[in-house]
């Protein structure tokens, strides 16, 4: 019995120190939070203040009204609070001077940058959203041509919330490979390494229709951005970083009389550096596979030497996505590819010399693109639909 | 705490004991006691001791050649079987005794004469002792006092108005024998002894409960059992020395090894084939007069979720459920508590769109999560309870009281949210999956959702590791409770998570059964014919 008594002691003692020792704990119940599904951040008109948007789901009318219901006075499912403040986290506190419910991050989706904040260099902001346990590192980076809150307030059809909408359009860019999708985590490797530039996504509201839509990337140099690659100079720079999925390649048919599309299938690269008498060379080679997705040309292009033309042309227009990637890096002077982490990779021991010479290294790296790539079929039909 | 009640319950012990041995003062003259010679002192003598309860029969008559030899029959009426008394003891007796040569005034041999010539019953017991004859006379069977013996004889009359052998309710089956166990010992046994014929198949009864004087009686396979578990339950049994035994869940409680958990170590079902396949793996059954519930021993967890059908469907399906059940089991014991959890404290493991739901059905309603989860569960539990109480006709209108009012009009005036609706539903219905276990999981799921609501997932954590220490601690009749996973025996998974085919279950459970370890023959997997020679 007195055994018996010791141990319940023990164990109650325990529980309790179990308590103490787990940290963060708070009892929270859903209606006392307001999950934030996108954050921009802006640069305020005061110089030196930033202006913090975040998005706040309302759940009540993110939910369709029932049948017979009638509508519930059209009311945006969202609410974009806003605040002014000097630091990104006393002005997340700040917001809960407007907000009843208090602001919840782990379901936030997109971080948005404005494109004043991202020129003067995101660290300082950046640096809370690491910090804070609330926030995912998976949210999406973007940057906003114009301001991060206009983003956040655009029209949109389909998804019911504009930071959705956003993290959907960048989860959809498999399809065509034209815009880069980085994520925080990706984002920080990037920002914390001494060569390699960051990017991310670089998003745009159309005056007319202000709907948001993804035109190409954004490049920084360190952590500020320094200029914007196109949709070709970012499936160049896919090609390189083997992020592509999928997309559409479109050449000329042989005969030159139309067009032909083709559906990249599969695709991976290399970056092979070498030293060569105290030059670096990189080599860059790229692997692909494609199918015929259209034609618009009354060729037949499955007969071996149309077939073998077209593949040349695929490969030829693979290339020269990549040397237009190249040459806008060159001009930017910004590593997108990570080229010099592939040289610090490989040649450990000379790096420590190159490292800190890398920016005059870069623009003037011999590099080499090979392309191989296949055509492997050719859909449902073989020929064109024509007349025989 | 424990330690306080102990101690009062020992202080009441030793009272009651005090007042018992005032009260049975009688007792240890009366199994002493035997009959005398004169029938008219032994008529006075059982007419003090049954009293003058007017189910009591004496019937006096004389017989032999000069109906000189006076003699009487006592019974309880509605226990004997009529036309066995009258057509086998007082017919033969009354008009057939004068056709035999029977010595007046030798009585003592007479009554073996009668014993062995003219009694057409089956079961006829000749004793002296008083406390016999009253047992033997309360349980059916009928005394003949003959006068000038020493001895009486005991005739099986046993006969009684008793419910026939029907399908269970509480398992029910699709595959397999639908037979039940009834209420009377007798043909319970008989149950049994049809499923296993075999002459190692044992019976033995002790008579429990002073007052009651019910028989309880273990059965086991001999040889099979081990010897030293037939020994240790005939142990608790007899140490048992209560007034009464009305079901066996007295006998459960009494002899159970841990009284004071929530898990029930000792199993109990009221089918003959799944009895019948316990005693066979080695269990000793207790079967206790005047209950179907027939109790197993040792039981381990696995046990409550294996059912008959498992073993008679094919295995594929057969571990496709057994899978399920397991499933069910913790959704039925976790699933109010996981909500909880998720939803007060880590909603950020929710994935977006669902917390976006559970968020909007929230909105607006008055009480906490935790509050919203355990007021729903007393309702149910109200609900589960009513509709078993409730007369038939009514028990429909319950249905839908608890369908429309409780769920549908609960929801829709805002009180509590829709999702909590579904996982309260979900655990009650889970909760019928492992029916053996369902008080058990009851009190689990309560448990479960205070530790969610005050401390989340870690509540929840620290509360299952309490009870998995509990179940690997638990023992029952030796057995580890957690057996065969806790100590793992390889061999016996084959029916745990999986139900293997018939013909890979080669040995018995190892923690059981290990007196008589082969259940067959290896190799005995069905094969195509083997092929003939060319000729």
């Amino acid at each position: 019995m007195q055994k018996f008594r010791k141990n319940t002691v023990t164990i109650i003692f325990l529980l309790i120190v179990m308590l103490g020792i787990t940290g963060c704990w708070n009892r929270r119940e859903l209606d006392t939070l307001a999950f934030v599904s996108g954050l921009g951040i802006d640069k305020a008109r005061e110089p030196g203040k930033l202006q913090l948007t975040a998005q706040i789901i309302k759940p009540g009318e993110i939910k369709a009204p029932e049948a017979g219901g009638g509508g519930m006075g059209g009311s945006k499912p969202y609410w974009n609070i806003s605040q002014i403040g000097n630091t990104v986290f006393s002005t997340v506190r700040a917001m809960t001077l407007k907000s009843n419910r208090k602001l919840f991050f782990p379901h936030n989706e997109v971080i948005i940058f404005s494109q004043d904040i991202a020129r003067e260099g995101v660290r300082k902001y950046i640096d809370f959203l690491i910090r804070d346990p609330e926030f995912r590192r998976l949210a999406w980076i973007v940057v906003a041509k114009d301001k991060a809150s206009e983003v956040l307030e655009t029209k949109t059809e389909l998804a019911k919330l504009p930071a959705r909408n956003i993290a959907e359009l960048i989860k959809a860019r498999s399809a065509t490979s034209e815009v880069s999708a980085v994520n925080m985590q990706e984002f920080l490797t990037r920002l914390m390494s001494k060569t390699t530039a960051p990017i991310a996504s670089l998003i745009e509201v159309s005056a007319k229709e202000k709907t948001a839509q993804l035109t190409g990337t954004a490049v920084f140099k360190d952590d500020k951005l320094v200029g914007f690659l196109n949709k070709t100079e970012t499936r160049g720079l896919l090609w390189v970083i083997n992020e592509i999925k999928s997309g559409i390649i479109t050449v000329s048919c042989p005969d030159g009389k139309g067009k032909a599309s083709l559906e990249i299938i599969q695709a991976s690269s290399k970056i092979k550096p070498e030293i060569k008498d105290n030059d670096i060379h990189i080599t860059v080679e790229v692997k692909a596979e494609g199918h015929l997705g259209s034609q618009m040309c009354l060729e037949d292009l499955t007969q071996i030497p149309a077939w073998n033309s077209l593949e040349k042309r695929q490969s030829e227009a693979i290339r020269s996505e990549v040397l237009a990637a190249l040459k806008k890096a060159r001009q930017l002077n910004a590593d997108i590819f990570g080229f010099g982490e592939a040289v610090h990779k490989k040649y450990s021991r000379l790096w420590k010399d190159i490292e800190d010479q890398w920016d005059e290294f870069f623009p003037n790296i011999e590099v080499t693109v090979k392309v191989e790539s296949k055509l492997r079929r050719s859909g449902l039909t073989v020929k064109p639909p024509r007349p025989e | 705490m424990f330690g306080f009640i102990s101690q009062k319950l020992r202080f009441l012990h030793v009272l009651l004991n005090r007042e018992r041995n005032k009260q049975d003062n009688h007792s240890p003259e009366l199994t002493q006691a035997t009959i005398s010679r004169n029938l008219d002192q032994n008529l006075k003598l059982f007419k003090d001791i049954l009293g003058t309860s007017n189910d009591i029969i004496i019937r006096e008559f004389s017989f032999g050649r000069d109906r000189k030899i006076n003699a009487a029959l006592i019974f309880v009426d509605g226990l004997i079987e009529k036309t066995t008394v009258n057509q086998s003891i007082i017919k033969p007796l009354m008009y057939d005794s004068h056709l035999f040569s029977l010595d007046e005034t030798n009585v003592s041999s007479n009554i073996d004469y009668i014993c062995r010539a003219m009694l057409s019953v089956g079961e006829v017991q000749k004793t002296g002792s008083v406390e016999k004859i009253i047992d033997g006379c309360l349980y059916g069977d009928s005394v003949l006092l003959v006068n000038g013996a020493r001895e009486a004889l005991v005739i099986s009359t046993k006969g009684w108005e008793s419910r026939g052998i029907t399908e269970p309710k509480t398992e029910a089956v699709v595959r397999g024998p639908r037979e039940g166990f009834t209420e009377t010992l007798r043909s319970n046994t008989s149950l049994l002894r049809r499923k296993i014929r075999n002459p190692d198949f044992t019976l033995e009864v002790i008579k429990v409960g002073k007052r009651t004087r019910t028989d309880v009686c273990i059965a086991y396979l001999k040889g099979v059992v081990n010897p030293r578990l037939v020994e240790e339950v005939k142990r608790r049994l007899k140490r048992i020395d209560t007034d009464a035994i009305l079901e066996s869940g007295y006998i459960e409680q009494f002899i159970e090894d841990a009284p004071f958990s929530p898990f029930s170590t000792i199993a109990n079902s009221e089918k003959p084939d799944v009895v019948a396949a316990k005693i066979l793996e080695g269990r000793v059954a207790i079967l206790v007069d005047g209950t179907p519930m027939v109790l197993t021993v040792p039981m381990v967890f696995i046990e409550s979720f294996q059912t008959a059908e498992d073993y008679y469907s094919r295995p594929y399906y057969a571990t496709l459920i057994r899978l399920l059940r397991f499933l069910a089991f913790f959704i039925t014991i976790l699933a109010p508590a996981v909500y909880v959890a998720l939803t007060t404290f880590h909603q950020e493991l929710i994935p977006t769109n669902l917390l976006i739901t559970m968020a909007a059905a929230k909105e607006g309603t008055p009480f906490p999560a935790a509050a919203e989860a355990l007021g729903m569960g007393v309702i149910y539990e109200i609900l589960r309870e009513a509709g078993i109480r409730l007369p038939r006709p009514v028990g429909s209108a319950i249905s839908i009281v608890g369908a429309l009012v409780i769920g549908e009009a609960a929801v829709s005036a805002g009180l509590i949210g829709a999702p909590m609706v579904i996982v309260v539903a979900i655990t009650s219905i889970s909760s019928f999956v492992v029916p053996s276990q369902s008080d058990l999981t009851a009190i689990l799921r309560v448990v479960m959702t205070i530790f969610a609501g005050f401390m989340g997932a870690f509540g929840i954590i620290i509360l299952l590791l309490w009870v998995l220490i509990h179940l690997s601690a638990l023992r029952s009749f030796g057995t580890p409770y957690l057996s065969p996973l806790a100590p793992l025996s390889f061999s016996d998974l084959k029916d745990v998570f999986v139900r293997s085919p018939w013909w890979v279950m080669l040995t018995r459970p190892r923690t059981i059964g290990w007196h008589d370890p082969q259940r067959q023959e290896f190799k005995l997997n069905p094969e195509p014919p083997p092929e003939k020679p060319e000729e």
